[in-house]
């Protein structure tokens, strides 16, 4: 599927929603990790998805992006049912996620791992020609490299970046081509304070049409960097509504935010 | 698949590959070329052919696997026997003692078909293979192999049985006789540099960065738009051309296939070579090659002179093997890597 | 069974509808239009109890293989290795002391003895490198092959049976009806009945193992998950141990088995681990009822073969391995 140019890709969304779930449950097994979940965001929607461990959240991006089909329910992205495409189907229409846990390609460097991001989503990926000089998409992989700050070190192995690199680059891996919607599972984890700044830098700076959900513990870098939470509880959603509103919920205090952060 | 070091690719050179600055990186490199071409003039036919000759066309072999293994992380057992499955299509499109089976065909039709067929082969066994978990390729792989032995083995009407083909004739074509040694080990020459030099191309285009994307993980490939399996089978389709056309070298090498020239013995051993050679980079299949046929030749020699009988081949073959799986499992390559790296911090510290 | 029943409903009613022509065809006397299709029932009777047998020497030898991978994670491609030692050891000491009981007994401890030793000095500092595992069981069966053929030649050897063991009983099944009105019944070998049998009660033993006992169920969640298991605190290496041990010398039991109603001769144990191979790929990997469905199948598919399509025999047992492949690549009954 070529790269549409982000005007095409806003011009054929129309009205539809960016992540529509209904129903949606997970089962593995006898234990329901995720039950009757039904949620829908907006194009361009910022949004947190919070909850102690085990509440389903990780899961419930597992389903979105399809690393585990869900065993009922469905899933629309822009208006089209995903919910029997397989992962790279889902990704090639705009969705994107980074992982907990970095989920980098350990034997090839950094460039590398950012050029077959951009290539996953572009043509020519059984291509058995080197990319030239000139290459467009080996740009596009330079100039995302650049912008998480990664250029001193783009010739480097992938296994011999520090922590807090990795993630960076974890984050440059969901920015290749042009996506429509991310998925960010826990992106502060890890970080020290001056990484976690410029971790919201990066956020609150992507393009407004580009919506995201953010998986995050740390509540000072969630709350800044959305419009609208969703509150998970035992693989169900428990609330939703704006980050102040979830805030001062009573309920949501005794759960989460009384004896200070998950 | 930790054991299996993962094969590295020149990530300092993106912007292409150039021959050139290759030879500038490794001078050892020149005396390599230097000596393998003008090998014939002082070698005998017997070194020629039955030392270099055929360790080149088991190193091409091995070759195919090294690279399913080494960029792709797939132990695939299944390489020898796609070489054997060309081979046996070369002695029946063409000409053969068995008058009623061998079709007697012009090479330029026979080989291309043998070729076509065996890849046809070799990408059929990936797409069994590489639905399931990496561990079970090894299985997989091993059982289609000695499905191929046994089908070749009772079948008589197309591969005939135990017997096999004989007097497989290499080509005389555009006033050549192939088979004369000059000539035979330049051919193998050729293809064995071609099939190196076209590995070691392809690792950095973006279906070898895609294949080792697939081995470093395989589900980060398909959350970004990769469709894991296709690259996996398409894969196994390029590992097969390779162990194709060592496939026909193969039975003119020899003259003659049969059962036993792919069976589980020749299997394994190709796995021998290409783990012993080192599987992080394509030039240890043809090391480990190399030392497998000196073994092979003279171990026999080697061994009475120490006393042993020399029919204990095999057991000398599974104890060299034991010890460089235990010692240095990425093999050869990965002892001079070592040895490499202690000589850089010793220069450091003088 | 009724969720198998509920969700694969089609299937189920093809599986019955086998069953039933199955039975038909077992029990019920022939009809000479059958016969002239199908051949002499004797033949279909031989058949079927020669694959039925078979299937049960290579479950013995398939579920020590699949209990290694499924806990260990190792391919271990020494079995067939182990299975020959064991059939050759078993032969010396049959012939040195007379006793088929007592070689198969010292043969299990022997094998089980080499198993420990294989686990505890190589095994154990490889955890985690599957390949590697499997490549230093490759370096092990060449070892020992080559040892095997030092020692014991080319030739063949056949472990001498108890004379309690021999000769034919008469299976109640008829084979055909004389003019007289006379039913004839199936001769059989003793030997395979109780061999049979013997599997059948090993596997229902292994069974219980597995899900009655404490040591069972920590195999079977360490099948599972093997990081749970070292979070239970439980001591793995001896589960370890034991199992490889247990697998191990299963497999040189079974050698002492497979010599005595089969043969035994240099070869045998690539053989035997290319059908251990099949069998586990067609039942599904680590598990045990995988294993006995696997082998049943693939014994049936041998004699079948070898009795009605002699040339293809062996092509019918790979057809089956790759139609599991390409339908349901876990195994027919692993679940995933």
């Amino acid at each position: 599927m070529a790269a549409l140019s982000v005007a095409e890709r806003l011009s054929a969304v129309g009205t539809a929603n960016a992540l529509e779930l209904r129903g949606v449950t997970r089962l593995f097994g006898a234990l329901a990790a995720l039950t009757d979940v039904t949620l829908t965001v907006r194009p361009g929607e910022r949004r947190a998805v919070l909850g102690s461990n085990g509440a389903g959240k990780t899961t419930l991006f597992n389903c979105i992006t399809g690393d585990f089909p869900s065993t009922s329910g469905t899933i629309r992205f822009f208006g089209e049912d995903v919910t029997h495409f397989p992962p790279h189907e889902r990704i090639r229409r705009g969705l994107r996620r980074t992982y907990q846990i970095s989920a980098l390609f350990t034997g090839l460097s950094v460039i590398d791992n950012v050029y077959l991001a951009c290539r996953g989503v572009s043509r020519g990926r059984f291509s058995l020609i080197r990319p030239s000089r000139n290459d467009a998409l080996m740009n596009s992989a330079e100039n995302l490299v650049q912008a998480v700050h990664l250029t001193a070190v783009k010739d480097q192995l992938v296994a011999e970046l520090s922590h807090g690199q990795q993630r960076q680059l974890e984050i440059a891996l969901a920015l290749a081509g042009a996506p429509r919607f991310i998925l960010f599972d826990e992106p502060a984890a890890g970080l020290s304070p001056t990484e976690r700044a410029e971790l919201i830098v990066i956020l609150t700076s992507l393009p407004p049409h580009i919506g995201y959900i953010v998986i995050e513990h740390d509540m000072d870098v969630a709350l800044r960097v959305v419009e609208s939470v969703t509150m998970m509880h035992n693989g169900r959603i428990f609330k939703e509504g704006r980050p102040e509103e979830i805030e001062s919920d009573p309920e949501v205090q005794e759960l989460y935010l009384g004896g200070g952060h998950g | 698949m930790a054991m299996v070091e993962a094969a590295r690719t020149d990530a300092t050179r993106p912007e292409g590959w150039s021959l050139a600055a290759t030879f500038q990186a490794h001078p050892a490199l020149w005396l390599l070329a230097a000596f393998m071409l003008v090998l014939p003039a002082f070698a005998s036919n017997f070194v020629l052919i039955e030392i270099f000759g055929w360790a080149m066309i088991l190193g091409m072999i091995a070759l195919s696997l090294m690279f399913l293994a080494g960029y792709g992380g797939m132990v695939s057992l299944v390489q020898m026997t796609v070489a054997g499955c060309a081979g046996y299509m070369v002695a029946i499109f063409g000409t053969s003692v068995m008058t009623d089976i061998s079709l007697g065909w012009p090479w330029w039709v026979g080989v291309p078909l043998a070729i076509v067929i065996a890849v046809i082969f070799g990408t059929l066994s990936g797409v069994l293979s590489v639905r399931t978990e990496g561990i079970y390729t090894i299985m997989i792989t091993l059982a289609i192999a000695s499905a191929f032995y046994y089908f070749t083995l009772q079948n008589y009407t197309i591969f005939n049985g135990f017997s096999g083909f004989n007097a497989v004739r290499t080509p005389v074509a555009f006033g050549v006789d192939w088979r004369s040694p000059v000539p035979f080990y330049y051919l193998i020459l050729f293809w064995a540099v071609l099939a190196y030099l076209v590995v070691v191309y392809v690792s950095r285009t973006p279906f070898g960065l895609a294949l080792q994307g697939t081995r470093d993980n395989a589900r980060r490939m398909a959350a970004l738009g990769f469709n894991v399996t296709a690259h996996r089978v398409a894969a196994y389709a390029f590992a097969a051309l390779i162990a194709a056309i060592a496939g026909v070298l193969l039975v003119w090498h020899g003259g003659q296939i049969s059962p036993g020239t792919a069976g589980v013995g020749p299997v394994i051993d190709i796995l021998i070579i290409a783990v012993v050679g080192g599987m992080s980079r394509p030039i240890g299949a043809f090391i480990g090659a190399i030392i497998y046929v000196i073994l092979r030749t003279f171990a026999l020699d080697a061994l009475v002179a120490v006393g042993l009988d020399g029919k204990r081949f095999q057991l000398l073959i599974g104890l060299g093997f034991l010890l460089i799986v235990l010692f240095s499992p990425d093999g050869i390559l990965g002892l001079w890597a070592r040895w490499r790296a202690r000589q850089r911090n010793n220069d450091r510290r003088a | 069974m009724n969720t198998f029943i509920g969700r694969h409903p089609v299937w189920s009613l093809v599986i019955v509808i086998a069953i039933a022509i199955l039975l038909f065809l077992i029990f019920a006397v022939w009809p000479p239009e059958l016969e002239q299709v199908l051949g002499r029932k004797r033949i279909f009777l031989s058949a079927l109890l020669n694959g039925i047998t078979l299937g049960g020497l290579y479950f013995l030898v398939a579920s020590g293989f699949t209990l290694i991978f499924g806990l260990m994670r190792n391919v271990n491609l020494a079995h067939g290795s182990l299975y020959l030692f064991g059939g050759y050891f078993g032969y010396e000491i049959a012939s040195w002391t007379g006793s088929w009981v007592f070689a198969l007994v010292a043969t299990f401890v022997v094998v089980a003895i080499l198993g420990i030793v294989l686990q505890f000095t190589i095994f154990r500092w490889m955890e985690g490198q599957d390949l590697r595992q499997t490549l230093v069981t490759i370096a092990i069966s060449l070892i020992l092959a080559d040892l095997m053929l030092w020692r014991w030649g080319g030739d063949f050897y056949q472990v001498p049976m108890p004379t309690w063991l021999g000769g034919p009983v008469e299976v109640p099944l008829v084979t055909a009806v004389r003019s007289s009105g006379e039913l004839v019944y199936l001769q059989y070998p003793l030997v395979r009945l109780v061999i049979l049998l013997g599997a059948i009660v090993i596997g229902i033993l292994m069974w219980l193992a597995l899900n009655r006992t404490k040591v069972g169920m920590l195999v079977r969640a360490g099948v599972d998950d093997r990081d749970m298991l070292s979070a239970t605190g439980v001591r793995v290496q001896l589960i370890f141990l034991t199992v490889f041990a247990f697998g191990a010398g299963l497999a040189g039991f079974t050698g002492v088995v497979g010599g005595t109603f089969q043969s035994l001769q240099q070869g045998e144990d690539i053989k035997i681990l290319l059908a251990s191979l099949v069998v586990v790929i067609v039942g599904g990997m680590g598990s045990i009822p995988g294993a006995a469905v696997g082998a049943l199948l693939i014994g049936l598919a041998d004699q079948f073969g070898t009795v009605y399509m002699p040339t293809y025999a062996v092509v019918l047992t790979f057809v089956i391995m790759v139609v599991v492949l390409a339908v349901r690549p876990q195994g027919l009954l692993r679940g995933r």
